[in-house]
């Protein structure tokens, strides 16, 4: 995955760029991928809500120019974004092919801004929209590098692949060890499977742009409306914190108490597919019960897993030094058996704090990268993007709420440890078992009765139907 | 996972015994012919599922008997005593002083009711020493008293309590000329009752096991205790453990559920039958060498030409030219008694087992035409061997075996149902014609369910 000194290393002419786009919100002679516009002072002056920040803005004059850290305070009297021909045909990017360059050497001499920045000069918005954007990299699977973002943006087919499979990685389940995902694993699918996926599931999830699902298979295309996709997604939902929580490493053994989150957010559908010819529905009834024994076997596997779990939890009491806990988990007395386990292990946990430090980073500074993704989108994308600011607004009212109301709405989702006590034993933090079977009971009548009222329902359409036929005689299956 | 066994009545307590002493002695065998650290892991996948551990080092077989008579039971349970080597629980067995004169109604109606609670208990302290449950096997036979009335209505209660546990039944089919004149009207009032309440009929028949005595194992005085030690020769060869998909480094968890889930999703086929080779007595098996091509070969023969054993096997029988429509299939069927699969899983135990080559039977010919033969066709293997045999093959499969059988029994029971012979012996106790309506209604269907592959 590429860290954030390259990525900071190839902003140089970006943050032109951001300059520019950050002028206008809707600025509607805003187009892209044909050269822009050299803004006069004026506008630059009055660009609304980011005067502090154009003064801040770190444009350096003379092209090829590589310290572009030391020289960056230097107010942008011109900006130096006229065409230039570049070889990749990107437009107006200043001495850009010396940053990746420079950046690779040593990221400093390129000009990692966020840094600078961070030693006494007030956070703004535009020198911390590359850091921003590599917080966020860093905390996605396969995040692309902030360079990739800002084509996607401009809408540049070459970053279109990358794009691609990070929706395909944020969109589809992860695996199930934890272990960090890598771009190259062998088991991705090639991209035009992934691109049929990501469809998919975008579009079982409810993403209103048809465009999307009208770009080209082989996934050269359509980045920008990409970008958009995954500022959807992100604005949406908690989605960072669901694709870390997916990943992350556990130490303990681990029952999920509320499923609905991750229900919510499933892989994407298998895509559908015409049968070739009429299909005999004994088949379909032979997949059915293979379906029902299937379940059956796995209820009868994780109930010989607790009853393991349960002996491991008796065996190993007062082994552990936390005395809330008492007992060892699977993992923990796996660490005593196997230590050459130990020590991936503390890898894991140590590319998870990596990824961690990041989100936090992420989380801080996010605000920029909306604003960078406000504008500039022209005026057929405004709803959405107006949709995006709106939900956004809604997640953080909503943090807010949750967190005024204290643990009681935290602990109803997610993983929860499980820890075995003595019958006797009280108080201690978490959840008793015996409450949240009684909670699950509950749920289990409700669902019942919803089967129920389905299946009268069911039926008495099928009575109908037997009866709109008068010579048909209907013969049920044996059994329930 | 474990499978706890009920024994029921004469015929299943007597073949329980079988049934435990030829996986306890296979699984103690020495010529296992593989790794001494392979034969353990065998040794301990076959004890954790049949058998739990006593104090005193003896494994106690995961069974329960019950019996309305007490002489078998006790005979059972001596029998596994004095052997040294496994045992009974001491509290595992329920019987009672009366026998039901081969009434089902009595077996169903009221033994069931009156001694639900105290065999339910039973069966739940045998539940409650297994660390997981895979599921049940029920013992009993189909046509006669006890073991048929109570055994239905045991293995309803079963479906009731532990509907998330599977549940099979091994049912005796009885002699074609058996003695108890009402045996077809018990025959199909088990079989309708069953099918509604269990996942797999595994069936084995009389007549098929009596052969095989007589022809291979040249036994000139049979008795039942051949004939169940027979069958639980064929069961062992089906149970005992085999590698799990992930290779050779485990042995499958949950034979039962991989067997049921390829086997008898359907709801409408649930009958299964076991065929193995080779089967012979040990002093024929030790001038014998056998090679996987020959075995398989007849096994295959064995499936389609419907042959229950390795002799006699009728060669002329081929399965029909692939390309024909399906209707033409089914009557050249019924032409040329094709035994017609819907599906099939081969277990091969022994020497060299991953070459053996099983082509024969990926032949879509041999299966129904809305089943592909990579749904229809598992393949189980191990290298340990089963049995003193070296090389030994076993093959359950769901087919059109039984369709004559069964055709006849339902045949032979509606014609003394049409002039309501001896049916007061059964309404006295609650069954009603309507019960036997139903069970005539459900046994034509998967009559032509069968018929109509």
């Amino acid at each position: 995955m590429e860290g954030p000194e390259r990525g900071a290393g190839g902003l140089g002419g970006w943050v032109k760029n951001v300059v520019f786009i950050l002028k206008a919100p809707g600025h509607s002679t805003w187009r892209p991928q044909s050269g822009l516009r050299r803004p006069d002072r004026a506008e630059l002056k009055g660009a609304e809500g980011n005067a502090s920040t154009l003064d801040r803005t770190d444009c350096t004059q003379r092209p090829g120019h590589r310290s572009l850290g030391r020289r960056w305070r230097r107010a942008p009297a011109r900006s130096v974004t006229g065409r230039r021909p570049s070889r990749d045909g990107t437009c107006a990017v200043i001495g850009r092919r010396e940053f990746p360059a420079a950046a690779a050497r040593d990221p400093r001499e390129a000009g990692c801004m966020g840094r600078r920045r961070l030693r006494g000069h007030r956070g703004d918005a535009v020198g911390a929209l590359p850091e921003a954007i590599a917080a966020l990299s860093q905390t996605l699977p396969a995040g692309p590098s902030p360079e990739i973002f800002r084509r996607a943006k401009f809408d540049r087919p070459e970053a279109a692949p990358a794009l691609w499979q990070l929706l395909f990685r944020v969109l589809s389940p992860l695996p199930a060890d934890g272990a960090p995902a890598s771009p190259a694993s062998p088991a991705s699918p090639a991209l035009e499977a992934q691109v049929h996926l990501v469809k998919s599931a975008l579009r079982s999830q409810g993403y209103p742009r048809r465009a999307l699902a009208q770009l080209p298979e082989d996934g050269s295309q359509g980045s920008r409306e990409l970008l958009l996709a995954l500022a959807w997604l992100l604005a949406r939902g908690p989605l960072l914190e669901q694709l870390l929580a997916q990943t992350r490493v556990r130490l303990g053994d681990e029952i999920p108490l509320c499923e609905c989150e991750a229900l919510a957010s499933a892989g994407p559908l298998p895509p559908r597919q015409e049968a070739d010819g009429p299909v005999d529905i004994r088949h379909l009834q032979w997949l059915m019960g293979k379906l029902r024994f299937q379940w059956r076997n796995l209820i009868t596997s994780q109930q010989e897993q607790c009853a393991l779990l349960g002996k491991i939890h008796s065996y190993t009491r007062g082994c552990h030094s936390d005395r809330s806990l008492g007992h060892l988990s699977v993992a923990e007395t796996e660490l005593f058996r196997d230590p050459e386990g130990g020590r991936q292990l503390l890898q894991r946990l140590e590319g998870e704090n990596a990824q961690l430090e990041a989100a936090l980073v992420w989380r801080r500074q996010e605000l920029v990268f909306w604003k960078w993704m406000a504008g500039g989108w022209g005026p057929e994308w405004t709803a959405v993007q107006r949709a995006s600011q709106e939900a956004v607004g809604r997640e953080l009212a909503a943090l807010q709420r949750a967190w005024e109301q204290g643990e009681a709405l935290a602990q109803t989702h997610g993983p929860r440890r499980l820890v075995k006590r003595d019958a006797g034993a009280s108080g201690g933090p978490g959840l008793r078992a015996a409450e949240l079977i009684g909670v699950l009971r509950s749920r289990e009548t409700c669902l019942e009765a919803v089967l129920g009222r389905l299946q009268t329902r069911c039926w008495q359409e099928l009575t109908r139907l037997a009866g709109a036929r008068p010579g048909l005689l209907w013969i049920l299956p044996p059994g329930r | 996972m474990s499978i706890v066994t009920v024994q029921l009545g004469q015929c299943g307590n007597q073949i329980g015994f079988e049934v435990f002493d030829a996986l306890y002695t296979d699984s103690h065998c020495p010529q296992g012919l593989c790794s001494k650290r392979e034969n353990e892991a065998y040794q301990a996948s076959c004890k954790e599922r049949f058998f739990s551990e006593e104090e005193n080092g003896v494994p106690v077989a995961r069974a329960v008997l019950v019996d309305m008579e007490p002489k078998v039971t006790n005979q059972t349970l001596s029998k596994a005593a004095q052997s040294g080597r496994w045992k009974y629980g001491q509290h595992s067995c329920f019987c009672q002083k009366q026998g039901s004169g081969n009434n089902w109604a009595y077996g169903y109606s009221v033994h069931g009711p009156r001694h639900e609670e105290s065999i339910m208990n039973l069966i739940q302290k045998e539940v409650e020493k297994c660390d997981s449950l895979s599921g049940f096997f029920i013992i009993m036979s189909m046509a006669g008293g006890t073991g048929s009335g109570l055994g239905a209505f045991v293995t309803q209660n079963l479906q009731d309590q532990y509907s998330n546990s599977l549940k099979m039944n091994q049912i005796i089919w009885p002699y074609g000329t058996g003695e108890v004149i009402v045996q077809n009207y018990n025959s199909i009032l088990t079989l309708s009752h069953l099918y509604r309440s269990s996942d797999a009929l595994l069936v084995h028949e009389n007549d098929a096991l009596h052969k095989i005595c007589a022809k291979l194992m040249n036994i000139k005085q049979i008795s039942f205790s051949d004939i169940n030690q027979v069958l639980a020769h064929q069961l062992g060869s089906v149970f005992q453990p085999t590698y799990s998909v992930e290779g050779s480094c485990h042995y499958r968890r949950n034979p039962l559920g991989d067997l049921m889930e390829n086997l008898v999703p359907h709801p409408e086929f649930k009958m299964l039958g076991i065929r193995n080779i080779p089967q012979m007595s040990e002093n024929s098996l030790a001038y014998s060498t056998f090679t996987w091509a020959g075995l398989l070969k007849h096994l295959r023969q064995m499936l389609i030409s419907n042959s229950k054993m390795e002799e006699g096997i009728d060669w002329q029988v081929r399965p029909p030219l692939s390309g024909l429509p399906t209707l033409g299939k089914a009557s050249l069927n019924r032409g040329l008694h094709f035994n017609m699969s819907i599906a099939n899983l081969v277990i091969l135990r022994g020497k060299d087992v991953h070459s053996a080559d099983l082509g024969g039977f990926k032949d879509s010919a041999l299966y129904t035409s809305w089943l592909e033969p990579i749904n229809a066709f598992n393949v189980w293997k191990t290298q340990r061997a089963f049995s003193k045999y070296e090389k030994s093959a076993a093959l359950v499969s769901n087919s059109q075996f039984l369709l004559k059988p069964l055709d006849t029994i339902v045949g032979k029971a509606w014609n003394m149902f049409a002039s309501k012979a001896y049916i007061h012996q059964y309404t006295k106790f609650g069954i009603e014609e309507e019960d036997f309506l139903d069970s005539f209604t459900l046994l034509e269907q998967v009559v032509a369910s069968y018929c109509n592959l």
